[in-house]
Parts: structure tokens; sequence; C-alpha cells
């Protein structure tokens, strides 16, 4: 196999699979990336058996072929190369000559056949969305994915392709968030699945704003074709539970608060609370929200916000991370906090299809 | 629900409500059935595992409130899920990592070549084995987090298979995608050899170093296999590298397996070894019971004395003698008197005198062991070199043998009944103080016993 490219095609064609390598991989063939030179370009592939990913680059192929190289060792290599044109040729052996300027580098591969092959798709599940709404989707999600293994059905999201959208859930038994997104499902192609969360931090990497992303469900794998780029990654088995239990009926009080004001008094009252009981109180009054953080032996914060609030006077508590991620996630001017009282979940709602409900903790008198 | 675990609800949800808000009572436990009361657990049916997750992140401290006040202590709390596939409605979810056990036998372990019924349920504990018993089930709850490598060494017949095959049950159990193998270390060999012969190491490999939990039972086999022991070496580097859990079963120390290359031997030694001993009359009283019980074989007391009384040395006799005793007693419909049961079980019982042990036997290893003259045994001679394994056969005569004090001291050289005693109480004392000496007394009990 040999081929030349630009050092600027090649290193991003290596960055796109790079993130899929296992540190800890259990078969030396798992830390290298697949090469396939063929016409005009030449395609990359890593994996770890669970989360694959295949990429490719502009080339001029002097002659075809395949191999795999250490993922990692090439990557850096190529980075440090002084000129603008690289040259790899590789021999019978998979050993690489990497040339560039004055620079010569060799390193050994193993043969292409070792490595496992990407699943097929064959009578799958497909849909098309667009780029944009799913970055944002997952955005507004991913956050509250379980990392507790012992509940491995939670350590991933919920993708339902239901009723003509595409619905993904998130939670860890003490938050659950859920978004919404309109698109157009035939009625064969409805189907409930759970992606694991390597899959669903690299899909976020990869999405853009631009585009659409061709999704295919087959067999317990799932396939994100975009910009060139081919995800794969295997499904988690299981059922998810039914989410839909978690969710409050009713709110007794609705508060509708600025969200980067909010946001912000959160971040500063959260410095004084404790890591024991990692909790920030709010009382809410008339027209106020008084914030306030406390550990005993190092001291007290407290903030107070105007807002329109005319319910009765009542105090509830939250872990501050769990509030303020999905503060951070959203990008809308004004959120909604529906309360019920002290020990019911609050839920954080916007204007388009979304929510999140958040446990409150216990109030320590 | 029946009738007791109606009622029983109904006081425990009266003891939870002021726990709770309304409307989380309403929403979460308005649905919850009590499904089993023991007096170890309680057994919540939900209708699907959304609520066992939620309650359990959030009400825990108020259930287990309610449930002191209604039973007036603490019991362990599980859930079952009304909406999970066939297999698991079996399965009794534990809410926490406590040291509660999982009751289903899944069809798949047997894939594994798992037996189904060595599990830690059916694993009888006694001092002799409560170490290893409890690395196990810490290594089965957190694979790879606690004791990496684990390795069990012991007798014949003492627990070593049961405990690893209740390590692979449990972990499979607890979670369905564990890749876990269980083989002795002599298919290991055959399948190497073979994959050689047939050009398949690259799928060998793959196959072992993917395990999740690799467990290899005998591994002593590997002793003089070079090529073999290299190989078992790069795949249990590589496991270990990849935080997966590893468990090997021997006959004896890893230090003693003949013929292992060292850089083995240190990487068993590297994580825990725990020792499976045989045990002691009451234990064997337990695993009786606890087999009679299983197998609902009704016995009498008297039978099991004397089977626990006369089988001393492997779990595995004593569980065969009972078996026969009992076909024979329902099979036959006579009445089991002493002279009957000697005779049905008069093999067996040959075996266990044949292995009773006489003090010259026990003279005869220990000069062996501490590289004395057989002579030095009965000679007056003082030195310490010569007097301690002198002390430490007298020890183990009185341990092993049925004679007494008197008839050690006359085998020892017409020595004083107070000059034994006083040499099992300064052993007994050694033992406690150094490791290495209980070791090797130990070493040279179970060789004593072969």
């Amino acid at each position: 196999m040999k081929f030349s490219a630009t050092k600027e095609k090649l290193l991003e064609g290596l960055q796109q699979v790079q993130n899929v390598v296992s540190t800890r991989t259990t078969l030396p063939i798992l830390s290298n990336v697949l090469l396939q030179a063929g016409d005009g370009s030449v395609h990359l592939t890593t994996t770890d058996l669970d989360v694959g990913v295949r990429g490719s680059f502009e080339a001029e192929v002097e002659k075809e072929g395949a191999t795999t190289l250490p993922a990692r060792r090439l990557f850096n290599i190529v980075r440090e190369l002084p000129a603008a044109e690289i040259q790899i040729d590789v021999d019978g052996k998979n050993a690489a000559s990497i040339r560039s300027g004055q620079s010569f580098f060799k390193i050994l591969g193993l043969p292409e056949e070792e490595f496992p092959p990407l699943p097929k798709f064959e009578e799958a599940k497909v849909v098309t969305i667009r780029q944009k709404d799913l970055r944002d989707g997952l955005r507004k999600t991913s956050y509250a994915i379980s990392t507790d293994e012992t509940r491995y059905v939670l350590n991933g999201l919920l993708f339902s392709f239901k009723d003509n959208k595409l619905t993904l859930v998130a939670t860890d038994g003490r938050r659950l968030a859920m978004v919404d997104i309109e698109l157009e499902i035939p009625r064969s192609q409805e189907t409930d699945i759970i992606v694991p969360t390597k899959a669903v931090t690299e899909l976020q990497r990869l999405l853009t704003d631009e585009g659409d992303v061709k999704v295919s469900v087959a067999s317990g794998q799932i396939a994100f074709d975009l910009n060139k780029t081919l995800l794969v990654s295997k499904l988690i088995e299981g059922n998810y539970p039914n989410y839909k239990q978690v969710i409050p009926a009713e709110a007794k009080e609705r508060v509708t608060l600025e969200r980067e004001t909010f946001l912000n008094s959160l971040r500063r009252v959260s410095l004084l609370a404790s890591e024991k009981s990692n909790s920030i109180k709010l009382n809410f009054s008339k027209n106020n929200i008084e914030i306030t953080a406390n550990t005993p032996e190092v001291g007290e914060a407290k903030e107070s916000l105007p807002v329109q609030y005319k319910g009765r006077e009542f105090s509830i508590a939250f872990n501050p991370e769990f509030f303020m991620a999905p503060l951070r996630a959203l990008t809308e001017d004004e959120v909604f906090l529906d309360l019920i009282d002290e020990m019911s979940p609050g839920v954080l709602k916007i204007q388009t299809p979304f929510l999140y409900v958040l446990m409150p903790m216990r109030i320590s008198s | 629900m029946d009738e007791k675990c109606t009622q029983l609800w109904q006081k425990l949800s009266a003891a939870l409500k002021p726990h709770v808000s309304a409307d989380t009572f309403k929403r979460w436990f308005s649905a919850v059935e009590l499904a089993a009361v023991t007096p170890k657990a309680l057994s919540f049916r939900v209708p699907n595992n959304i609520y066992q997750y939620w309650i359990e992140s959030n009400h825990m401290a108020a259930l287990e409130a309610a449930v002191l006040t209604a039973l007036g202590e603490p019991r362990e709390i599980k859930f079952i899920s009304s909406e999970s596939p066939v297999e698991d409605a079996e399965l009794a979810m534990p809410s926490k990592q406590t040291n509660s056990t999982v009751d289903a036998k899944p069809a798949s372990t047997s894939l594994f070549g798992l037996n189904p019924r060595n599990t830690f349920e059916s694993f009888v504990i006694g001092p002799n084995n409560e170490i290893a018993h409890a690395a196990s089930l810490a290594v089965a709850q957190a694979p790879a987090r606690t004791y990496n490598p684990l390795f069990i060494y012991g007798g014949v017949g003492l627990g070593k298979t049961h405990l690893m095959q209740a390590i692979g049950q449990y972990v499979v159990a607890k979670k369905k995608n564990t890749k876990v193998i269980y083989l002795s270390s002599e298919l290991f060999i055959n399948e190497f050899i073979d994959a050689i012969q047939h050009n398949n190491l690259v799928k060998f490999r793959k196959r072992y170093r993917q395990a999740d939990l690799l467990c290899i039972d005998d591994i002593q086999f590997l002793a003089g296999k070079e090529r073999s022991q290299e190989e078992f070496f790069h795949t249990f580097n590589t496991l270990f590298d990849g935080h997966k859990q590893i468990v090997l079963s021997c006959d004896r120390p890893a230090s003693e397996i003949a013929n292992l290359e060292h850089r083995l031997v240190s990487r068993f030694e590297w994580g825990l070894t725990a020792e499976l001993q045989p045990p002691a009359i009451e234990t064997r009283l337990a695993i009786l019971r606890k087999k009679a019980r299983g197998m609902q074989i009704k016995l009498p007391d008297e039978v099991f004395e004397f089977l626990a009384n006369r089988i001393r040395s492997n779990v595995r006799r004593l569980e065969g003698a009972l078996m026969r005793v009992a076909s024979f007693a329902s099979l036959s419909g006579k009445a089991l008197t002493q002279e009957v049961i000697e005779h049905l079980l008069k093999d067996i019982l040959q075996e266990e005198a044949r292995t009773s042990i006489t003090i010259e036997q026990i003279q005869r290893k220990v000069a062996e062991h501490f590289d004395v003259r057989l002579a030095d045994m009965t000679s007056k001679r003082r030195p310490a070199s010569i007097a301690f394994p002198r002390q430490v056969a007298m020890y183990l005569a009185r341990e092993l043998t049925k004679s007494s004090l008197n008839e050690i001291g006359d085998a020892f050289g017409g020595r004083d009944h107070g000059t034994v005693l006083h040499a099992c109480k300064l052993v007994k004392k050694r033992m406690t103080e150094q490791d290495s000496i209980r070791q090797t007394i130990s070493f040279i009990d179970s060789s004593l016993q072969r």
C-alpha cells in the first residue's frame, strides 16, 4: 500500500477516529487503526469492540492496499512532521515507512485480516435526523445518564422512535432529563433502543450544526452516518424502565426564572455547599427566592433573587450540581420551575418539549 | 399477595406514610405489593424496574424506617419486577450491594461449564473456610476491584471448585453480559496445544484474553509445561492489566508447586491467597444437615453424628456417605442401626482408617520435613534445631491420633506426659505468633492425611 496526502488532511482524519481507541485494550490489534487505501482516498477505522468509527481523507493513492498501525503513535508522529506533504509506504510485512521532508519514520503494524470488521446493517430500520436537532437533544440530556454499573440498563441514552417523534431520555434514579425531537417516522421504523454512554459522547463530538445524520438500527447495533464519518455501536440489551412513571402530574407552584442569572447565583452559593451534605436550599417567599448553602465549621453563603412568585412560603433543597447541569445545557433565556412541596420532585421546563425532573434533598433542621 | 403478606403490607404502609409525602406514597408505593417475607428479607413486587431504581435512590431511608417500626428489626429489602422476562421472574433483585445471594439458577450458566448447584448459598461456612468464602464473595461482588488474583488452595474435596463456580454464578446473575470463563488448567493446556497444531492461536488468545472473569481450576497441572506456562503468563498479564478478575485454585500453596516459573508463582501470590482446610466436626455436621435438608432426607441425629465423627478427611466423601445411607434407608425401609451403617460404608470407613495416622508416620514426616534424623525424635538431645521438630511431632501426634499423653510420651523415648503437654502448648503459641510455622505445620498435616 502506498499513498501520499497533506499533513492537514491526514491529521484531521486521524483525529476523527482517535477517541474510540481504548487505552486499556485486551487485544493488541484494538490499539491500531485500520487503513484502507483505495480510489483517491484512505479509510480509517478504529474500534474497541463496543464502539467503532470509520472516517476517511483524500489522498493520492499510488498502490492500493490495507494494513493496521498503532493509532496513538501514528497520530503523534504525523502531528510532529515538518513538511506539508507526507508519504506512507507499507510493505508486505505491515511495516510502514513515513516520509515527510527530511524526516523518516518506520513503524510496525499488524495485518488487516486481524482487525475486527464493523458490523453489517442488513434489514435495518433507518431514520434521517437533522444534525442540529440531534446535537441539541443530546446536549440537553446526556449529562443525566447514570454511571452506576450495577444498573447497566441506565448506562445509556434511550432513543424512542415513536408517534412521529424521537424522544431522548436519561436518568440515574435521582433525576431524569427528557427531550422530544419532531421527526417523520414510518410505522415500520418505530423502535426503542438504548445507546451506551461512550457512543453518545463520541456522537456529540462528531455532530455539527449542518446537514443530516442517517441512523440505522439492526440486530443490537446502531450506526450513525454523518459528514463522511460512520459511528457504529452496540446497543444496551434490555428494556429501558418506564420513565413516564417518574414525571409528576401537576404542579402546585410555577416560577419563572431567568436562566443565566439563576445559574450564576447557584454557582456562587454552591461554593459553600459541603462535600458531606451537598445541598443548597431555596426559600420561596413573596416575589423573592433566597438561595442558601451552609457548611458547619466553614461558613455559609446566601443570595436573594427577585422573581415573580405569589404562592405560599416554603423551602426546598436540591443537589447544586444536579440543578446546574440542565441550566448549563439549555440556551433559553427563561426556564420554568414547577414545584409541589419540599418532599416532591421539581420539574424544569422550557417552551419546547423538554423536561428535567429532580428529586429534592432532605432539609436537615 | 397472601393473607400474611397483605396484613404486613398494611402495617408497613401505615408506618411509611408519615415519612413520605402523600404524592410520593400514591405515586410510588400504592402499586407496590409485598411478595414474600423471610426472617432475613422482604421481597417487594413492583410493576416495572423504574420503581426499584427510583425507590432505591430516593426513598430507602423512609422504607427502612417503616420496616423497623413495623417489624421491630431491620430486614434486607429486595425488589421483584413484574415486567421482567420469564427467567428473571425467579430472581429477586437485591436492593444494595450487601451479602445477599441470588436465588435463581439461570440456565445460561451451564453454558460456561458451571454446575448450577455450586452457589454461595449452598456453601456451608465454617472456621475452616470462612476467609476463603469471604474473599470469594468480595470478589464476586466487585470483580477486579478487591483481590486480584484470588488464589484458593486446599486438599481434595474441600470446596475449591464450589467457591470458584459460585463466583462465576454470582457475577453472571448480576450482570448478564459478563464473559465468564471457567475451566481446568488441563483443558486450557489441551486447547492451547490444539490451537498450535491447527494454527488457531489468534482465536485462542482472543477467546481467553477477552474474558471479564477467568477461573482456572487445579492450576498445579501447569507444573513442568513450559510453553503452556508462558502462554498463561501472557494471558494473565493481559487480563490483569485490563482490570479483569482472575481466580485460581490449586491443591497446594503457590510457592510449593514444583517446576513452576518463578514469575508465575510471584503473580499468583500477588493478590490474596486463601486456604481451605478440612472442616471440623461442627462444620461437618452442618454440611450434612444442610445437604439432608436440601434433598429432603430425614435421618435420626445419631446417624449424622456417626457420619460426622467417622468421616473427617473431605467433604465429598462425607456427602457420598450421606447419599448412600439415605438411599439405603429409603429403598430398603430397614432401620438404621450402627452395625447396618458400618456395613454399608465399610469401604469408606476403611479408607478413613487407612489414612488414620500412626505416631511413627508423624515422626517420619516431621523428621523429613525439618531435615533431622528419625532417631532424633526419640533422643534426649536438647538443641532447638532438634527439640522444636520433636515438639512439632508431639503436637501433631496429639492432634491427629487418639493416643493419650502418656502413650505419646512413650513413643518419643519414654518422655513424661507433662513434656508432651508443654510441647503442644508451645507449638500452638508459636503457630499464632509466626505465620510461617503455622503454614509449615498445616502443610505437614495435610500431607499426612493424603
